[in-house]
């Protein structure tokens, strides 16, 4: 993966309410899928799931309202 | 204390007609980049009788992915014309790898994303003229992958980019609460700050929506920093406007209104109850 990688696979996080549901069901899995070393999948995998849908749920309100 | 507020069109006859009370007005810039010759005579005119400093939502200076230069153009171009004092700029991600997120981005606090920083923003120097203040922005998930806590992301950053901060202290107040750590205001770097409002949401998360007043403990905060310029933001339910008057002049006369915090050596806060 390339460095940005990261960022990217947050915006696919925050917009991509299937990927979203993919991740909460199995984070490192999805994680090592979008091709993310161990270290870094486990540091993903440590997002919470309450916080994603917040944070999701926010910005798909602010593009609504663009 | 220089205390001002954010121009919204709604607020503007009031602002206008309020001048003698607002020491100095910050405009959005995205709504300026296809400013009509209309629009910016009016905002030259309003730039001729209040300082003006202008507020990017856009750039996105903390993305690895880097900053768009068409972005950086128009934001040249509207800061030639309108020859504001300022600007700034969020410590935010809005995009990354083509996808558009809808807003401002908590980034991972890291030296990845501290090295594309600190070369977004000497590409913004470059193309701007002036180098931007840097705002700390709310966020509603802990950033992954982050090796910096908020406290040391916010000593980093100045030093790591040379640009002050534009210290949101509704921003940090609701990261503190939602994420439970103390705050300690980053004194030496600050340049510029925000005052807002929010509201409690899912029972005891602070969601930072520039719809409410502001409340009592961001004038705490506000009066353990040394006189600077602040901003107060609203963006919507909007009050009648004596009561953003009364904010303004609370913010002013903030360091002799507040009670003692406090606080600690370290000029820590406890993250106290919304109010």
């Amino acid at each position: 993966m390339r460095p940005s990688s990261v960022q990217h696979f947050l915006a696919r996080l925050y917009t991509d309410a299937a990927l979203r549901a993919r991740f909460l069901a199995r984070p490192y899995g999805e994680a090592r899928a979008a091709g993310f070393d161990e270290e870094r999948a486990r540091e993903l995998a440590k997002i919470d799931a309450e916080e994603l849908a917040l944070a999701a749920e926010s910005f798909a309100k602010k593009r609504r309202a663009k | 204390m220089r205390v001002g507020l954010g121009w919204r069109r709604e607020l503007g006859a009031s602002i206008l007609s309020h001048l003698d009370e607002i020491d100095v007005v910050e405009v959005l810039a995205e709504p300026l980049f296809a400013a009509t010759p209309a629009e910016k005579r009016a905002f030259r005119f309003l730039a001729a009788h209040v300082p003006i400093v202008v507020h990017g939502t856009s750039l996105g200076l903390a993305s690895t992915d880097g900053v768009e230069r068409h972005r950086l153009e128009s934001l040249a171009r509207l800061m030639e014309w309108l020859e504001p004092e300022a600007w700034s700029e969020h410590l935010a991600f809005v995009r990354a790898g083509g996808i558009e997120i809808g807003h401002l981005a908590a980034p991972p606090r890291n030296e990845e994303t501290l090295a594309a920083l600190a070369e977004n923003v000497d590409a913004a120097r470059r193309t701007v003229g002036a180098a931007p203040l840097l705002e700390n922005v709310a966020t509603l998930i802990e950033p992954p992958c982050s090796t910096y806590s908020e406290g040391e992301w916010l000593d980093v950053v100045p030093r790591a980019t040379g640009c002050e901060l534009l210290l949101d202290l509704h921003n940090l107040h609701a990261n503190a609460a939602n994420f439970g750590f103390a705050i300690e205001l980053p004194r030496a770097h600050v340049g510029m700050v925000h005052l807002a409002g929010g509201r409690v949401i899912g029972g005891d998360r602070i969601l930072d929506d520039h719809l409410h007043a502001v409340p009592d403990v961001l004038y705490e905060m506000l009066g353990d920093l040394d006189d600077t310029t602040v901003i107060i933001e609203r963006d919507g339910n909007y009050p009648p406007f004596e009561e953003l008057l009364a904010e303004v002049r609370r913010a002013r006369g903030g360091r002799t209104l507040c009670a003692p915090t406090g606080m600690g050596a370290r000029g820590a806060h406890a993250v106290r109850p919304y109010r």
